[in-house]
């Protein structure tokens, strides 16, 4: 249900976005969304603080903590390897386009100003696809593969806009795990973009 | 970087200041906040004639280089969490409830 307003929000703003219907209210909601995310951050917070005993149970994890970021990085990139073969470009173009993980904005401004205007577009749509279809993905995964498994699709943006479908349909100490994936591939896709821009 | 401390100033906030009753508040003003989040990047993508152009004839590679990376980040993290990481007591529990 969850999932069909979230698409249903998604048409609406798209609807509006070409009408160039002009509310005020929504247009500034629409140029101040890093507010909006913050306070999602502030409210995602809340929920974490409020599970006794979860940074405990995190502890357990030790080095094990970083096996999902390393396994949607190693995903992502033989993704871009074998998208690469498919249709016919340069593999550091294909790799770079898929090391977005998620993150569209700056892939898709990053790969157009250092490769070309084309590889941008593709790295925008595809990466702006991985979030979207993380909002269903992540449902279907929690109940189907395991609540570790709902943050692969999610990649960098399991620290800001999917988290609150991973709140909802994991449990918190995903949630924490989440963050933490969310930091790492943040961190992570510049240097990957630019590693994988250098092997042209 | 700042989304983190503030993420940390409400972990503080949900330990000592805000009561239990309101966790269940809490998760609806989330999602209404992650709701408001994705009706604000329809707006933008809507008001980028160049996005629909894009759309159209680059989709289909577009589409490519999204699920293939997609479906292989997932069975990669499905293996190693399975055999790496225990799941715990009481996941299935909450499962169920959902």
């Amino acid at each position: 249900m969850i999932i069909v307003f979230m698409i249903l929000a998604l048409g609406i703003g798209l609807v509006y976005g070409m009408s160039g219907i002009e509310l005020t209210a929504l247009n500034m909601i629409t140029e101040n969304t890093d507010i909006v995310l913050y306070i999602l951050m502030f409210s995602v917070g809340i929920s974490i603080g409020m599970q006794r005993g979860i940074f405990s149970k995190i502890k357990e994890y030790h080095m094990k903590i970083f096996i999902i970021p390393i396994g949607i990085i190693v995903g992502s990139f033989v993704g871009g390897v074998i998208c690469s073969l498919i249709l016919e470009i340069p593999i550091g173009y294909g790799t770079a386009i898929t090391s977005g993980l998620g993150w569209y904005s700056l892939a898709g401004v990053t790969i157009s100003g250092l490769a070309n205007v084309e590889m941008g577009s593709i790295a925008f749509m595809s990466n702006l696809m991985r979030e979207m279809f993380s909002f269903i993905l992540i449902p279907f995964l929690a109940v189907h593969f395991n609540y570790y498994t709902c943050i692969a699709p999610a990649g960098a943006t399991s620290e800001d806009t999917t988290l609150p479908v991973m709140l909802k349909y994991t449990n918190e100490e995903t949630v924490v795990l989440s963050v933490f994936n969310g930091v790492i591939c943040s961190f992570m896709v510049p240097i990957l973009i630019s590693f994988c821009l250098n092997m042209v | 970087m700042e989304a983190l401390i503030i993420m940390c100033l409400g972990i503080l906030a949900g330990r000592f200041l805000i009561p239990k009753r309101a966790k269940k508040g809490n998760e609806w003003f989330s999602l209404g906040c992650t709701f408001l989040l994705i009706l604000c990047m329809g707006v933008k993508l809507g008001r980028d004639d160049n996005f629909i152009n894009d759309l159209s004839s680059l989709g289909l590679s577009s589409l490519l280089f999204f699920l293939i990376p997609t479906v292989l980040s997932i069975l990669i993290v499905f293996v190693l969490t399975k055999k790496f990481m225990k799941k715990r007591k009481g996941d299935q529990e909450q499962e169920v409830d959902k």
